[in-house]
């Protein structure tokens, strides 16, 4: 473990192993001070209690009137009843002992690893068990956010009101975006990531084990309330996922909801970012240069730098919009003096490249799975891991080709527009070196392919769609319109959602030591496919013939093709069911999966499946690039006592 | 390679790939994106100032007609105080270093006592300034850059009293000062920050 | 590679390139172009599309020639040829698509800057956009909930918003503007057909989101000056009450029978007496108070915070009395 207070804590490491020895904990309220759930119990109400406490006591002191007031109560009670729950989780033992100067508990790895099932449901510093319960998490949320679309879709199935008043539509619009974009697609990729990239970079773990633990769970804090501020009195947040300001300042109280919630699902992505960094910075085995880590690695050390520089944007934007709301501040009220584009601005700054955010991780993914099943050198090694850095360069450049009719400064639109088509050469560059790589392989049509073939085809279309949109002029007609519908579904359900499916069933056999069934994984990517396709594609059509995005209800016109849509939908997501029970059945009862399935060469088929407590019995010497399938006797990696053998090709 | 772990059976020993260690290179990130988180403030500001151009900056009080006050010159005292904590705080960890405790102990507690000082100084000045935040958006960025820079002040003297705890308990060796680094560290930056935040809404 | 390959790409390729230009042309994906504005940002999606087209069909090309030659029977557990790169390949795939956006951006920019230009002297109307209805201020100083634009003139439009973000969008013009509460945003028109067609809002504003529409009138240059001097009297300013109640858009969130209005956003005005009678107040006093100060009394079933309380300022002095008497006597 490599904590940092292990320098200065050596004092302490005599104190003994007491704790996680299984002493038995036969008094009965030894429970209920232990870290766990029934210590959560108490804890949350507790912290609720001093979060409305704290306020009442504020407005006391300050004479306001009334002492006892809605909002700024459930704004902070947002802040404070999620700490309370991770205080008795026990997310905060170590840091309150080591901050009290009491003798911190030497490390004796009893919060690391898995051994029942249980120990998927506490605070876990084993970054194999934090990916795992990442991944199952953020599927949740996924089978959730999907629903909503469907009961939205089962609306838009005919014009006019049928099933939901248009508040409940808005709402279920919002969410939808919310929990697929800051509970889905993000952690989902930090969720493999966490698995995956100690094992690759040959470490033990990650950095900060206790940090990591912590930042998984404020996902499941941010995910129940986004959904419970659905519920609350007088409507759920309805101002859409981008919440512009001014109407999201004058929504019902569940825009707070949102508002914090996102700022907890940020908080989260900000900390993974961060350890993900200091891991791969610091923590490489030895010979891993920075030019022979898997593709995987530099996608997420590329995703981690957007994800720390970009991410405080959106909590400043939802910090200023809750301002705006509960202390009456003028951020953006254009009547007070504040610039309501502004708003648009500092979201965007971050929402751009959260889309980068989305997606490199998934070009990392696909890298791996095209060379492993198609047997050969990505093609172009150096030249994939540039452009993911031009990307984030370029990335941070073009946010305001959100806001080409949003009455920005004029001359603005065609810098943005410049900075936003070159993103085009990077991107085209890991196409086209996919394809290459692809040429002359030995191409195994598994699962992880089929997604990542269908990934490619459909990033394509997603692609060249969001050329279009980079074009000032067309944009002028496509904004707001089903055609950015269409758009962001090729590129997020296309792209990172195919990637994720495609990581998701490559790992499968690592994470669980088990192989999933076959058959049913080519059955999910083609209903999938299909049905992807039969949904989003017509929305190009109808968002250019002018039907807006976020409506309850829209012209006759449309009606025709909006039907089709929803049929198609569902289809969608029942296809959905096959990759659960593909999953379930197969964690439970699929057939051994061995070692290394794939045949692949990166470290982490190097190890049993799923791998030992500690990734590594001994730290693995890297001698070589990670992708050299048909170069002769070239090796990766050698373990122990082995004489390196002579390094062919680089 | 499959391994089974004994109980208790750690880890292979950790080999190091950088030579900067991994809590300094964490903290440097932190503070990489706590300046983003600033910047999104500062942004805010200048839309609401620049770009909106409302004329005279501070503009004019609604209720009253008259010009917005800054109390430049108790947050120019205040600046002063902060400060000086820094260089308190430059004295504890050298003295940690060279082994001296009672220099580490002692320039724990002055720096935490001026942070302290800082805090409460802004604290009153909140309360006495004569106007909320509600009053037009200069009162927004004015709460809000000060108000951030709080709370990071905050959290900066909770980080504080940890080490100052510590110091005490004679936790800090010459050999084994992280900890104390790590905190120092995010110390100065919180007063480089408040400079900067100083000028942008006090002076300019 | 060998030749076989080559010639057999070019064939996918020309396939996939028919296939795709067939879907482009035959599905009309474009409205028809009722401005000049809309033929120029025509021909950008043009342009574009014959690059997405080429681009399209190499891609797929490659795809399915991979899929359909390489692919290893299952018990193969040979490598493929240790190629790590090539530097020619990577430079043509650097170089081409930066020549290709760079051609997009050339010609987005020069449409974007004539279709941005309002020229010398252009017909000048203002768009106002509020919860959730559009109403449109004439030169002559009069406001209709109806745009009318003349013919082959330029239009300028000032866009203006009263509370929340509204974006202003004719499909056929293909202009789109965004309204911000206290920064007028412009946009420029030039309508090339006579008819009608839909002014929509795009951007979310609210419950009524979906239902703020209204309609853009092309009319001869002739027509439209005589319209706008023979008609000043159906303005919000005077006239009768059914004006004031269509020019200020009410009809986008409530029903009122007598005006064909069948908005839902907020209470039925049918049903006013009712409401009246639940309120307590004369029939009178409480529509005139419910426009001039919504929050007074919500109607049981809707929130409060949703109708505008811009109507204080906006409906006065004689309009205000005759859209209360319109409503009175209307309802049932």
């Amino acid at each position: 473990m490599t904590d940092i207070t292990h320098h200065d804590t050596h004092d302490s490491h005599g104190a003994g192993h007491g704790h996680g020895e299984g002493a038995p904990q036969t008094v009965w309220h030894h429970a209920w001070t232990r870290p766990g759930w029934w210590r959560v119990l108490w804890t949350t109400p507790l912290f609720f209690g001093i979060g409305c406490g704290l306020v009442t006591l504020i407005r006391w002191a300050a004479h306001w009137d009334p002492i006892w007031k809605g909002q700024p109560i459930t704004t902070v009670a947002l802040v404070t009843v999620p700490v309370g729950f991770l205080v008795g989780l026990g997310g905060f033992d170590f840091w309150t002992h080591y901050a009290g100067g009491l003798p911190t508990q030497a490390e004796d790895h009893d919060s690391h690893g898995a051994k029942t099932w249980k120990d998927y449901f506490r605070i876990n510093t084993d970054h194999k068990v934090i990916g795992v319960q990442y991944v199952v998490t953020t599927i949740i949320f996924f089978l959730i956010g999907g629903f909503f679309a469907m009961l939205f879709r089962a609306e838009l199935a005919k014009p006019g009101d049928q099933y939901f008043n248009p508040q409940t539509f808005n709402v279920l619009v919002t969410n939808h975006a919310a929990l697929m974009i800051f509970l889905f697609i993000i952690p989902a990729f930090a969720g493999l990531g966490n698995f995956v990239i100690p094992l690759m970079i040959g470490a033990a773990d990650m950095a900060f084990p206790k940090l990591n633990a912590l930042s998984y769970w404020l996902l499941p804090i941010a995910g129940v309330m986004l959904i419970v501020g659905m519920c609350t009195p007088g409507g759920g947040p309805s101002a859409g996922w981008t919440c512009y300001a001014p109407l999201c300042s004058h929504q019902p109280m569940g825009q707070i909801f949102f508002n914090m919630a996102v700022q907890w699902a940020g908080a989260s992505s900000i900390m993974t970012a961060l350890n993900f960094l200091v891991t791969i910075i610091t923590m490489r085995a030895p010979g891993m240069t920075f030019w022979r880590m898997p593709l995987l690695v530099w996608a997420n050390f590329t995703t981690s730098m957007l994800v720390v520089l970009a991410t405080p944007f959106i909590a400043g934007s939802q910090f200023f919009v809750l301002f705006d709301r509960v202390m009456h501040t003028n951020y953006f009220e254009s009547s007070g003096g504040g610039y309501v584009i502004g708003y648009q601005h500092i979201f965007w700054f971050y929402s751009h490249p959260a889309v980068y955010i989305m997606l490199l991780p998934g070009f990392g993914i696909i890298s791996e799975v095209v060379s492993v099943m198609s047997r050969k050198p990505i093609f172009g090694y150096r030249l994939m891991a540039l452009s993911l850095l031009a990307i984030l360069v370029l990335g941070f450049s073009v946010w305001a080709h959100h806001m080409f009719v949003a009455g920005m400064a004029g001359w603005l639109r065609v810098p943005i527009m410049v900075t936003t088509l070159l993103i085009a050469v990077p991107t085209g560059i890991k196409i086209f070196s996919w394809l290459a790589t692809l040429w002359d392989g030995k191409i195994h049509m598994n699962t992880p392919m089929l997604w990542a073939l269908g990934f490619i085809a459909m990033f394509v279309i997603g692609g060249l769609s969001g050329i279009y949109l980079g074009s000032v002029p067309i944009d002028i007609q496509a904004n707001q319109t089903y055609y950015i519908v269409a758009h962001i579904h090729y590129v997020l359900f296309g792209g990172s959602v195919f990637t994720i499916f495609c990581g998701i069933y490559y790992w499968f056999p690592k994470m669980t030591g088990r192989m999933y069934n076959e058959r049913l994984g080519q059955l999910h990517f083609w209903l999938t496919f299909i049905g992807f396709n039969l949904t989003f594609f017509p929305m190009h059509y109808l968002g250019l013939r002018g039907m807006p995005r976020r409506v309850a209800d829209y012209v006759p016109q449309f009606a025709g093709m909006n039907e089709f849509i929803s049929i198609a939908s569902f289809g969608l997501g029942a296809s959905t069911l096959v990759f659960l029970y593909n999953m379930i059945w197969s964690w439970a009862r699929g057939p051994a999966a061995g070692d290394n399935p794939w045949r692949s060469m990166t470290l982490e088929w190097q190890v049993s499946s799923p791998p030992p407590i500690f990734n590594f019995d001994e730290v693995p010497q890297v001698v070589g690039g990670p992708y050299e399938y048909g170069v002769p006797g070239a090796r990766h990696a050698i373990f122990g006592t082995e004489t390196p053998a002579p390094v062919l090709a680089e | 390679m499959s391994a089974v772990a004994h109980e208790h059976h750690g880890p292979p020993p950790i080999h190091y790939s950088s030579r900067i260690p991994p809590p300094l290179v964490g903290i440097f990130l932190f503070i990489g994106s706590e300046i983003m988180l600033f910047g999104s403030f500062f942004t805010v500001y200048f839309f609401d100032r620049v770009v909106n151009n409302p004329g005279t900056w501070p503009p004019l009080n609604p209720a009253t007609g008259v010009q917005f006050e800054r109390p430049w010159f108790v947050a120019l005292v205040n600046t002063l105080i902060l400060v000086t904590s820094s260089f308190t705080m430059h004295w504890a960890s050298t003295s940690l270093k060279k082994g001296n405790r009672a220099g580490l102990c002692a320039g724990m507690v002055l720096t935490l006592l001026l942070g302290l000082t800082f805090l409460l100084t802004q604290v009153i000045e909140y309360h006495r300034i004569g106007f909320n935040t509600g009053d037009t958006a200069f009162a927004a960025t004015f709460f809000g850059l000060t108000g951030l820079h709080g709370c990071h002040v905050f959290i900066g003297l909770l980080i504080l009293l940890a080490m100052t705890i510590r110091s005490f308990k004679g936790h800090f060796t010459p050999e084994h000062h992280h900890g104390l680094e790590v905190g120092g560290i995010y110390w100065h930056f919180v007063d480089v920050m408040w400079i900067v935040v100083y000028v942008t809404v006090y002076i300019l | 590679m060998r030749r076989g390959a080559i010639l057999q790409l070019v064939l996918l390729a020309l396939i996939a390139a028919a296939i795709t230009t067939a879907v482009a042309v035959v599905i009309p994906w474009m409205p028809e172009q009722a401005s000049k504005e809309a033929q120029r940002i025509n021909f950008t999606f043009w342009f574009m599309t014959i690059i997405a087209i080429f681009v399209f069909s190499i891609v797929a090309a490659v795809l399915v020639y991979v899929v359909l030659h390489f692919r290893v029977k299952p018990g193969d557990l040979s490598d493929g040829p240790p190629i790590h790169g090539h530097t020619g390949l990577e430079i043509a795939w650097t170089i081409v698509p930066f020549v290709l956006v760079t051609a997009v951006a050339v010609v987005s920019a020069v449409v974007l800057s004539k279709n941005s230009n309002a020229g010398p002297n252009p017909v000048k109307i203002t768009v106002i956009g509020q919860q959730f209805a559009w109403t449109f201020k004439y030169p002559n100083g009069q406001t209709y909930p109806i745009l009318r634009m003349p013919e082959g003139e330029k239009v300028q439009l000032k866009i203006e918003s009263l509370d929340v973000l509204h974006s202003f969008w004719v499909p056929q013009m293909m202009q789109k503007q965004d309204a911000v509460p206290g920064l007028p945003t412009e946009l420029t028109i030039t309508p090339t057909k006579l008819g009608t067609f839909p002014v929509i809002c795009v951007e979310l504003c609210g419950l009524g989101h979906s239902t703020m529409r209204s309609e853009a009138v092309v009319m001869s240059a002739t027509d439209y000056n005589s319209w706008l001097q023979a008609k000043p009297a159906a303005a919000a300013g005077g006239g009768s009450g059914l004006a004031v109640f269509k020019a200020n858009g009410c009809a986008a969130c409530h029903t009122l029978t007598a005006a064909k209005a069948t908005g839902t956003v907020g209470p039925d005005l049918d049903k006013l007496s009712a409401d009246a009678a639940k309120a307590g107040q004369p029939l009178n006093d409480f529509i005139k108070t419910s426009i001039i100060d919504p929050e007074a009394y919500i109607a049981p079933g809707y929130q409060g915070g949703i109708m505008p309380a811009t109507f204080k300022s906006s409906i006065t002095g004689p309009a205000l009395d005759q859209l209360v008497q319109y409503l009175a006597s209307s309802t049932k």
